[in-house]
């Protein structure tokens, strides 16, 4: 007994000081190799930021013809001139990246305000299975707040979702499959695979009535990426709903920034239906965030089909005057619900 | 479940606790849904393979023994446990293959043959199958009872730390123990923690820390000079050693926590004087399994030299395409072949000594070339494995230099030091004879290194994908 209590006493004074010694010596280069991405977190308080934009590639994405080719962040940045405003801007960030991101701010900071990209896509099954996750959920794992020598046991034993392509594919497809899209009215497909199915079937017909297969392609990119409904059991929510905690404790005012989407380009290829489930999920959103106090900035049929840069894929990527739009949008919000 | 993940760290306290905590009649029931698990972690669908395997395998050992007066009938039973065993490792493992090889054949020959197999190959085939089929030869030679009891048989193929890649054990050894009533001994877990550790530290610090270099090499050989090309070469024959080594030390640790005594796999190959012993040092249980099962019933060495030289050539060849269904496998099984048998002769006219110079260079002789075949081994195919080579003697003065981290110096040279210490013995054996101070020291240097110097790049197993 007296042994074991020795032992056992051993075994927690030599992992304190290898913890110490990992802490002191080696944290800091681990944290900037394996999840730099916490140093963007840093800069907020080294910058003395007041307002905070959170963005994925919709933020910094512009077209080469633009005139003006600033950030939406930088946009937000120049119509609120009595703030210092700055961005922590990361390519396929969804909620619970930004999560982390804001965690990871130092306590001596002056935030007052944190808008946050809030991606409708990010809700659907093919952005929560992404490939890119397992890179993404590598970078989190230091910067979730365990011990340091924890956290590098956590990185070494791959505490994170180790998946191929292939695999993310099979996951994301198998939720598709499954999961049962309801309406208020009468619809022929119980799931957004059937309706899918249904599409790559008849196919999308050009003027001369021959089948279009770019068009039905992304057809097919339209109902995957927005046929389905976001429930409170959804991942993406749950993050959300873990910033909204985390900015009460912090005293930090939230802007959640609802995205514009392609409604138009959704309604001519797939049909009301689909705009139907993303004003629904928009509606959703607004509620939820709204009765938590968050402002809600609804962006969701703010920019035209035009203004949207890729034409064969549905993104959050717009030209001068769709960045124009958000960002005013984004001004109005802040001014408006948080300085006034 | 890989062991190098969290989950085989909460699995396998529980797995040890569970079974202390079962009454030894039940204790194959928790350890073989343990295995079960195990295996499934990966694709589960799979274990369906295993599981006609395991019937069929079994079956046939109790058919063998029931009609052990009847030797056609007997023979009967074997071949077609054999062929049944055999066929399965046929269509997972080398249906695509050749069929590929058919495709271009045809092609070549200007016929419009398109047809391709695209299987996924079941994590650790190769050494189920060859335990199941070592238990029906055992059966069928009559040195093995055919086991009764369906749970201890299954166990026998599935027992989780030596599932995926080994050793692959025979039923004298590990269906033994498994009848055996194992009682707690802090021995044990002593001994068996300490294996793992140590296990964690060769594949995750040294084994995978080089595994990022080798690949930059492998991926792109002409961007660099031949000193990273030959620095990259050394890599992998460390790399291969300490993922496999690494892998069979978690294993060998595992398997003791409940304890029982599976094989070593593994006795300092590097440190052999010649390819023969090479072999009698690296992958022992796929080594003393062709040598029992093929070489031998071939007529080993008690023949005539072209004979033993062709008895040799298979064995090899077959050791080679085990490895992979890809004809740089092939060549590399050929290779090794072709050398055993080059020293045979050369060892002839030998004198024999024992000065340490000599030996020592035997030693750096073996390892080079061993280091040499081992890119037929990691080449991706045959444009890869030219690109490295010529890489390897034409680009002296040109190219980049491979940017190594000092630190992996150091583990490399722990590893090193490792093997020169562990000569003939074990790593739980070794730490027995030291003091405590010493001890502990040592885990606590392997378990701060293997927390905050292990790759975090992810290298799956080598040896899964056999």
């Amino acid at each position: 007994m007296k042994r074991g209590i020795i032992i056992l006493l051993g075994i927690t004074v030599a992992l304190s000081g290898m913890n110490w010694v990992y802490a002191k010596w080696f944290y800091h280069k681990d944290l900037m190799t394996h999840s730099d991405m916490v140093s963007m977190s840093w800069k907020v308080a080294e910058d003395s930021l007041q307002l905070v934009y959170l963005g994925e590639s919709s933020n910094k994405t512009y077209a080469y013809w633009d005139q003006d080719q600033r950030k939406i962040s930088e946009m937000v940045a120049d119509g609120l001139p009595g703030l210092r405003c700055g961005d922590i801007t990361k390519e396929a960030s969804h909620a619970e990246i930004y999560y982390y991101l804001l965690k990871n701010i130092p306590e001596d900071n002056c935030v007052e305000t944190v808008v946050v990209t809030m991606n409708l896509r990010s809700f659907g099954p093919y952005w929560i299975y992404s490939s890119l996750e397992t890179a993404l959920q590598k970078q989190l794992v230091l910067m979730k707040g365990y011990p340091p020598l924890m956290g590098r046991a956590l990185l070494a034993f791959k505490d994170y979702p180790i998946h191929t392509t292939n695999e993310w594919n099979q996951l994301a497809d198998k939720e598709f499959k499954h999961a049962k899209l309801e309406f208020p009215y009468p619809f022929p497909f119980e799931t957004a695979q059937a309706w899918n199915y249904d599409f790559a079937v008849k196919g999308v017909k050009d003027a001369e009535g021959n089948r279009d297969q770019a068009m039905t392609e992304l057809t097919s990119h339209f109902v995957k990426n927005y046929a389905f409904q976001i429930h409170d059991d959804n991942p993406r929510v749950k993050d959300f709903d873990r910033i909204v905690k985390l900015c009460e404790k912090r005293g930090w005012k939230l802007v959640f920034n609802l995205m514009a989407e392609n409604v138009d380009k959704a309604e001519t290829l797939v049909g009301p239906d689909l705009v139907f489930l993303m004003r629904e999920n928009a509606k959703y959103l607004e509620a939820r965030y709204g009765a938590k106090g968050v402002v809600v900035v609804n962006n969701l049929e703010r920019v035209r089909d035009e203004h949207f840069l890729d034409k064969g894929w549905p993104t959050e990527h717009y030209d001068e005057i769709g960045r124009k739009i958000i960002a005013n949008q984004v001004i109005d919000g802040v001014s408006k619900k948080i300085l006034y | 479940m890989v062991f190098n993940s969290i989950p085989y760290l909460v699995f396998l306290p529980l797995m040890v606790l569970v079974f202390y905590l079962t009454p030894h009649r039940f204790r194959w029931i928790p350890l073989l849904a343990g295995s079960c698990l195990f295996y499934m972690w990966f694709v589960p669908k799979y274990i369906l393979i295993l599981l006609i395997t395991i019937i069929i395998d079994y079956s046939a050992g109790i058919l063998m023994e029931r009609y052990s007066d009847q030797p056609k009938r007997k023979k009967a039973f074997f071949v077609t446990s054999i062929t049944s065993t055999l066929l399965v490792l046929f269509i997972f493992k080398y249906l695509g293959f050749i069929n590929d090889n058919v495709v271009w054949l045809c092609q070549s020959l200007g016929l419009d043959v398109r047809t391709s197999v695209k299987i996924i190959l079941p994590i650790g085939l190769s050494f189920h199958t060859f335990q199941s089929m070592s238990y029906v030869i055992e059966v069928y030679r009559g040195n093995q009872r055919a086991e009764r009891h369906f749970g201890y048989y299954a166990l026998y193929v599935m027992f989780f730390p030596q599932l995926v890649t080994g050793p692959i054990e025979r039923p004298g050894n590990l269906l033994r123990q498994l009848h055996e009533e194992k009682q707690f001994s802090a021995d044990h877990l002593t001994r068996g923690l300490r294996l793992i550790l140590f296990g964690f530290f060769i594949k995750m610090v040294v084994a995978d820390n080089l595994g990022v270099y080798v690949d930059q090499v492998y991926a792109d050989p002409q961007a660099y000079n031949s000193w990273s090309v030959w620095l990259a070469m050394v890599f992998y024959s460390f790399q291969i050693y300490g993922d496999f080594f690494g892998y069979s030390t978690i294993a060998l640790g595992s398997a003791l926590l409940m304890g029982f005594s599976i094989s070593d796999n593994f006795r300092t190959p590097y440190l052999s004087k010649n390819i023969a012993e090479f072999w009698h040092r690296w992958h022992i249980s796929l080594s003393t399994w062709f040598r029992d099962y093929v070489y031998i019933p071939m007529g080993g060495s008690r023949v005539k030299f072209g004979r033993w030289a062709w008895n040799i050539l298979v064995v090899f060849v077959l050791s080679g395409i085990w490895h992979g269904a890809n004809w740089t496998f092939l060549l590399w099984g050929l290779a090794h072949g072709v050398l055993h048998i080059i020293e045979k002769v050369l060892r002839r006219n030998e004198r024999p000594t024992t000065h340490w110079l000599v030996e020592g260079l035997r030693t750096v002789k073996t390892f080079l070339l061993v280091t040499l075949f081992w890119v037929f081994f990691r080449a991706t195919d045959f444009g890869n494995m030219k690109d490295v080579f010529q890489a390897a003697v034409s680009q002296f003065g040109e190219g980049k230099s491979l940017e190594v981290d000092p630190k992996l110096w150091g583990f490399l040279g722990l590893f090193v030091l490792s093997d020169l210490l562990l000569y003939n013995k074990r790593f739980d054996s070794w730490c027995q004879g030291k003091p405590a101070i010493v001890r502990w020291g040592i885990y606590v240097v392997l378990v701060f290194c293997t927390i905050a110097f292990s790759c975090v790049e992810n290298f799956p197993f080598i040896y899964f994908q056999f």
